[in-house]
């Protein structure tokens, strides 16, 4: 799993963990706007977001040390920024507890698969990503954590703290979220254009 | 289920389809799914929905519709500043280190072998004490002071950024700067001087503060302001209005402070006067007969010598001291030996707390008795020198620890990695602290055995202070993570080490954690021993490359039939 873009840096990887400063500067150039890009899809503002990536290089910094040269270093990586992301949401209580209790209830129903398709014709991508801004803190976790980084259900579900068979109903559930924005969106265009 | 008409065909429920886009679903189901969407338009139109949906979420994420902020562009640099404090303390108490080496072994020693005639050109001394040493000083400071001030800048950055966003960050930097409209020029400039010899002649007059790192330092003149001084040696025989700041090897006051003298240096002699307090970390401190001092005096000096007088209380902590001046408050005494001289005169109380009691004269001139308290001797860690000593102690380490771990980096990292298996190690530690000893000391009784035994003692003893280092290795990974790299693994070691260190200076406790590090430690390094002589399987033919197995949640979904 590794964010489309990105190469593995092997050999830098080596050097920064040797402590080569310069090492440490080509991994931040080449990650930092991953992780930035990551952090803004995340969390609610562009200062948190700011924070956030820097928080998590430093912690980087000291983590280096432990990552495994066999795995994927971006895999890697979006999951330090995950943990710390979803911290940090945590940390505000934005996070409500009846979410928790709706994992329970898994949707059956079978949309009208014609007008999703249309709803996802007519949607540009900055009305998704400002409909994504709508979304509650679990919810906007979890579609930038599959949908960004292609983080696995187990490393979602380790994430967010549920269990990996509910990842699929939070991912579900999130994406209802994203339409009713999208819907609202839409029709508030609709009324200020009639 | 092709069978089936299609109106009355059960479709998927959305779960199962995002699921099976998402390869989740188990085999089995899987192919149920697969099926059922090659018989069902509306369950295939909405995979195909729910996978553009997929690649419209991941398309709008992955757009870089902002750039960097340069905030972030920048931090780079500024995290590698922020680390640099650590580097910057690891340094300072690995130099801190080797001045206690110094002072504590080779310096005895020399001074040992000079006095049984091995002396001649003695080259240590020449380099550090002949003014090879001190030439450099003017560029270090410099350095320091820069390191210093970038350090302070962005741990105050770092503290305040946490603090403010930027509206408040905006307002606070508009109000500094109506403040700084708001407040007057500064009405005299402060002035640098640097050289091998910096001279304030006598007809000279510096309006505000002087900086001056030298060799050798002659103020002559008049400094009408604060005099900071770093170099060899001061001599003080004009008229400063301020304080005066001097690290040096010796330095005279023998003019006029009107301020106060803080001093750091091996040998500081006040013949002038003084208007305000003196404060001297000091090798020997000499207040002269005709010096006089406005307030207070407060030493930390090996060998103290008061003739002169103070004009209030005294603060004196010391190993030898002499009082044989005028001191007109109260004495707080503190050291191994007092003398109290028949020229003194002492106003207040004397309370002196040392190894054994004063020794005054009758024709001293004290307003009560000295009232003496015995130190409890085994009560050490009282004592500030206790706590310095410690943190030089801890220098020393970190410094034994790096030569160390780079001369045998794979053997180092072996032992630490041997550390984390906590009941080897401490059982093979308490074999090897209390059996080995023994073992060398039968040795050395048989006459064969001598240096082995002896060898054997040496570096037995040796490895209890490696096994401490060990020991801050391994607390240092606990903190930081695991590294195999070298200078990570010694920059843990250090950190680890003034945490054991820290711990062993808890009274009581202390010395019981002390030895559970070197029994821990030592069988540390027994173990990374005992398996470096152990023989190695040779390799044979090599092993088929890992598979994993699969997990519980087989994947075999996928695409979308066509």
């Amino acid at each position: 799993m590794s964010a489309p873009g990105i190469t593995e840096p092997t050999e830098v990887i080596t050097r920064a963990r040797a402590g080569d400063a310069e090492a440490w500067g080509e991994l931040y150039r080449e990650f930092a706007p991953a992780i930035f890009r990551f952090c803004r899809r995340a969390l609610p503002t562009r200062e948190d977001a700011e924070d956030a990536t820097m928080e998590i290089f430093m912690k980087l910094r000291g983590k280096l040390g432990q990552y495994d040269m066999t795995r994927s270093f971006s895999a890697w990586l979006y999951k330090v920024a995950a943990n710390h992301c979803w911290d940090t949401l945590r940390r505000r209580k934005t996070r409500q507890d009846k979410e928790t209790e709706d994992l329970e209830n898994v949707p059956l129903e079978h949309p009208d698969p014609n007008q999703l398709d249309q709803l996802i014709d007519q949607r540009t991508s900055e009305e998704v990503r400002k409909a994504l801004e709508k979304l509650g803190a679990r919810a906007r976790m979890a579609l930038v954590m599959r949908y960004y980084s292609d983080m696995s259900y187990d490393e979602i579900a380790d994430a967010l703290g549920v269990r990996r068979a509910f990842v699929g109903v939070v991912l579900l559930r999130a994406r209802h979220e994203l339409r009713q924005a999208l819907e609202g969106s839409a029709a508030l265009a609709a009324g200020g254009a009639s | 289920m092709s069978e089936m008409p299609k109106e009355k065909m059960q479709h998927l429920d959305e779960m199962t389809c995002l699921l099976y886009i998402e390869r989740q679903l188990d085999r089995t189901r899987g192919l149920e799914v697969s099926a059922h969407t090659q018989e069902c338009d509306s369950c295939r139109t909405l995979l195909r929905a729910l996978e553009r949906e997929s690649r419209l979420l991941t398309r709008a994420m992955l757009e870089a519709e902002e750039p960097l902020p340069s905030r972030l562009a920048q931090f780079q640099e500024r995290a590698r500043k922020s680390m640099q404090w650590i580097w910057g303390l690891v340094f300072g108490l690995a130099a801190t280190g080797a001045y206690a080496l110094y002072t504590g072994y080779i310096y005895p020693w020399q001074q040992q072998l000079e006095q049984a005639g091995f002396g001649g050109s003695n080259l240590l001394g020449l380099l550090i004490f002949q003014g090879a040493f001190w030439k450099g000083w003017q560029s270090m400071i410099t350095l320091l002071e820069v390191l210093a001030m970038v350090t302070l800048a962005g741990l105050g950055a770092i503290f305040f950024r946490r603090r403010m966003r930027r509206g408040s960050a905006l307002a606070m930097v508009f109000a500094g700067f109506c403040t700084l409209l708001a407040l007057p020029a500064p009405a005299a400039a402060t002035e640098f001087r640097k050289g091998d010899n910096v001279e304030v002649s006598k007809s000279e007059t510096i309006k505000g503060d002087v900086y001056i790192t030298c060799g050798r330092g002659h103020v002559d003149g008049t400094i009408d302001g604060d005099l900071y001084f770093f170099g060899e040696s001061l001599d003080v025989n004009g008229h400063v209005t301020g304080d005066v700041i001097v690290f040096s090897k010796s330095a005279r006051i023998n003019g006029e402070v009107d301020g106060n003298v803080r001093a750091f240096n091996n040998n500081l002699t006040i013949t002038g006067t003084v208007g305000r307090n003196v404060m001297a970390f000091d090798e020997s401190l000499n207040i002269d007969s005709s010096a006089k001092i406005g307030r207070s005096l407060t030493s930390f000096v090996e060998s103290l010598s008061v003739d002169g007088s103070v004009g209030r209380d005294a603060l004196l902590f010391f190993a030898h001291a002499n009082l044989a001046g005028k001191i007109d408050g109260e004495v707080r005494a503190r050291g191994d030996s007092l003398v109290i001289g028949s020229t003194a005169v002492i106003g207040g109380p004397v309370k002196y707390k040392g190894n054994k009691q004063a020794v005054v004269s009758p024709s001293a001139k004290l307003a009560s008795p000295v009232e003496f308290t015995q130190l409890e001797k085994r009560r050490e860690y009282r004592h500030g020198n206790y706590y310095v000593w410690q943190v030089i102690w801890a220098a020393a380490f970190i410094l034994f620890g790096l030569v160390l771990f780079a001369l045998m980096p794979k053997f180092a990292e072996d032992a630490v990695k041997s550390a984390e298996q906590y009941g080897a190690a401490a059982g093979l530690g308490v074999l090897v602290l209390f059996g080995v000893p023994i073992a060398a000391v039968i040795a050395c009784i048989t006459v064969v055995g001598l240096f082995i035994g002896i060898s054997t003692l040496f570096l037995w003893y040796a490895s209890l202070y490696f096994a401490q280092v060990i020991v801050g290795a391994v607390v240092g990974q606990w903190l930081m993570g695991r590294t195999s790299e070298l200078w990570p693994l010694i920059g843990r070691m250090a950190v680890g080490l003034v945490i054991v260190r820290l711990c062993t200076t808890i009274p009581h406790v202390g010395g019981w954690v002390k030895f559970a590090a070197i029994l821990w430690g030592i069988g540390a390094i027994s173990l990374a021993l005992y398996r470096r002589f152990q023989p190695v399987i040779a390799p044979g033919t090599p092993s088929a490359p890992f598979t994993p197995p699969l997990p519980p949640h087989t994947t075999v979904g996928g695409t979308m039939p066509a």
